[in-house]
């Protein structure tokens, strides 16, 4: 695993690991390091400095070896120091967009004020808005749009103004 | 000709009590499930089941052609569309007809003309059936001031495409119709696309009462007594019972021919049943809507009458007439049926999917339980968050009180959160005991206290 054919590997893992129903993988190199759990609350292994587990995702997500621990956790490129992550309130599916076929409600540069809607979640016929808990620009979105989410997923970064 | 095998295009509860009916019958059955539903108690009861596509109902059973695609290749020769889903989109019995296969519910041009509130009202209307005083299409908030006026207030208005309160406002006067309209007409074209909008008379203390029918297509009609489903939040009917005891004798009676008036007029085929909201104080009754299908508290009538609706649905759909004639229908004892849904209470009623992990009905006579979980199922969260429906059979409502509270006491379940407590917390409450609810007595009067003693 060097650097540069590093995401597609680590996909093609994660993609494995999560059809294969193993519980726990834990990868340790002296260059690299690696601990997947589908358990949100399994204790993380106390070497896995680098090893940002988030809170409640069955995937874990290196890091620089440099950099400390990221909670929660970046997801490919790194968040500011000051980021705001809005997280789902509870399991469900994620939708960008107030209905099929219409605009995203943001895309990675919009300006958000602090109350706007961001995203809908979706469990069992109930739709709950998740709304901007901080003014400011959205930095990144952490999810697919479609994909089923878990109660605490980190969902959005905003950057405040 | 009667059906040889049957297509079930749902899932849950009512999928099971769809092939168990079925398998009384000796018709064989298949089932169609999403990915996420493979292992469900009707795909391992029935003959067969067929995997329609991913979890997201879009792509599974909402799909009509699809769902008419499998049912033909799996030779089958009738459908049981269930309720919720595809059940009155009048395309899915139309494709049906394409494919010779015999759909299990009404003709689609009637699905069609009582889908429509304003035509189903005209229809009614026109069959002699009591409508609440209302208006016709309102075009202007002008037209909405002058309605509200005639009709007297409060009134409501209403997307005539609507459903489960959306586009619906409620106006006190002339100035809130005018502000109403403009609000209801933009809900209802966000919500379906059709900003017609008509008005009613708003009853704050009604009941909600509907008619059990059961048509042959040719004009025979029978019904099957009356349900309340009076304890309801936000429009979704939580407890339902038969028959409505607050319902005087000369009333029911008058309730029972408008409803089989209204079907017959229309030559309804198979089950539907007539809603109607009960203005207690004036003691009077008027026509809602019809719903053309078979409906989730079907089985408290099933109780009072010790009649299979859903059997009689197969063979009806086979080309049989109706089995029985309305003075074999018998109304015997108390009926009350609870919607046990997957929701945390604490939590605004969030729905709450997961595994259960422990499943322990309550048994005993009088007491039935349609519910397709087990211990060790999985409720996904794809679909609605109705678990199973705990019916209990008494001498009396006090009777059927009683058994209710016993047999959820007995009630073990584990792994998810339900409305099991709330059941519980409801038929204990003295209105509840002493019948003097309406449709918003619970949101009204029980659940603000709830929630805080809940915390």
């Amino acid at each position: 695993m060097t650097g540069h054919d590093f995401p597609d590997a680590l996909k093609q893992l994660l993609d494995e690991f999560s059809r294969s129903g193993i519980r726990e993988l834990h990868i340790r190199k002296p260059d690299f390091e690696l601990y997947l759990s589908t358990d949100a609350s399994a204790a993380r292994p106390q070497a896995a400095t680098p090893v940002a587990a988030p809170a409640s995702v069955p995937i874990a997500q290196p890091a620089a070896p440099s950099r400390p621990i990221v909670a929660p956790p970046a997801p490919i490129s790194s968040l500011p120091d000051d980021a705001v992550i809005i997280k789902a309130p509870n399991l469900g599916t994620f939708y960008r967009a107030p209905k099929p076929g219409a605009a995203n409600y943001v895309e990675v540069g919009s300006t958000v004020q602090a109350g706007d809607e961001l995203c809908l979640i979706e469990v069992m016929k109930l739709f709950t808005a998740v709304r901007a808990g901080a003014s400011g620009t959205v930095h990144a979105v952490l999810v697919e749009d479609g994909a089923m989410v878990e109660g605490g997923q980190p969902l959005f970064a905003l950057v405040r103004d | 000709m009667p059906i040889n095998r049957l297509f079930v295009a749902n899932r849950g509860e009512i999928a099971l009590r769809i092939v168990r009916a079925a398998q009384a019958l000796n018709i064989e059955t298949v089932v169609a499930v999403s990915d996420a539903d493979r292992d469900s108690a009707a795909a391992r009861v029935a003959d067969r089941s067929i995997v329609l596509g991913p979890a997201a109902a879009a792509k599974s059973y909402l799909d009509p052609r699809l769902i008419v695609h499998a049912a033909r290749e799996s030779g089958c020769d009738g459908l049981h569309p269930g309720y919720g889903f595809l059940s009155e989109r009048a395309i899915l019995p139309r494709l049906c007809a394409q494919h010779g296969i015999a759909f299990v519910g009404p003709e689609p041009d009637v699905i069609d003309a009582l889908g429509d509130k304003l035509r189903a009202r005209a229809m009614a209307g026109a069959a002699g059936v009591p409508l609440v005083p209302g208006s016709e299409c309102v075009a202007s908030a002008a037209d909405a001031r002058r309605e509200g006026d005639r009709i007297g207030y409060p009134v409501l208005l209403k997307a005539s495409a609507g459903g489960g309160g959306r586009g619906m406002v409620i106006a006190h006067n002339g100035d809130e119709a005018e502000a109403g309209f403009h609000k209801a007409s933009a809900e209802a074209v966000a919500a379906f696309g059709d900003g017609t909008l008509f008005m009613e008379r708003f009853v704050p203390e009604a009941r909600h009462v509907e008619v059990q029918l059961m048509g042959d297509g040719r004009g025979n009609v029978l019904h099957f007594g009356e349900r309340d489903c009076s304890v309801q939040r936000r429009y979704q009917k939580l407890i339902e019972e038969a028959p409505c005891a607050a319902m005087p004798d000369h009333l029911r009676r008058q309730l029972h021919e408008s409803a089989v008036a209204l079907a017959a007029s229309v030559h309804y085929r198979n089950a539907g049943t007539a809603e109607f909201l009960f203005d207690v104080q004036r003691q009077e009754f008027y026509f809602i809507e019809v719903n053309a299908r078979i409906q989730v508290e079907h089985p408290v009538s099933e109780a009072i009458t010790g009649f299979d609706l859903v059997q009689e649905q197969i063979r009806i759909a086979g080309g049989a007439g109706l089995s029985v004639s309305q003075q074999d229908v018998e109304i015997s004892g108390h009926a009350i049926e609870c919607r046990i849904n997957a929701e945390d209470a604490a939590r605004d009623f969030l729905p709450s999917p997961g595994r259960i992990t422990r499943w322990e009905p309550p048994q005993g006579q009088g007491i039935r339980l349609d519910s397709h979980m087990s211990a060790g199922a999985m409720i996904p969260p794809f679909y609605d968050s109705m678990v199973g429906k705990l019916i209990v059979h008494g001498r009396d409502r006090a009777d059927a009180i009683a058994r209710l509270a016993d047999a959820i006491d007995n009630f073990v379940v584990e792994g998810v959160p339900t409305t099991l407590p709330l059941h519980r917390a409801i038929i204990a409450h003295p209105d509840f005991i002493e019948n003097r609810i309406h449709t918003r007595w619970l949101e009204q009067t029980l659940l603000p206290g709830y929630g805080k003693k809940a915390a």
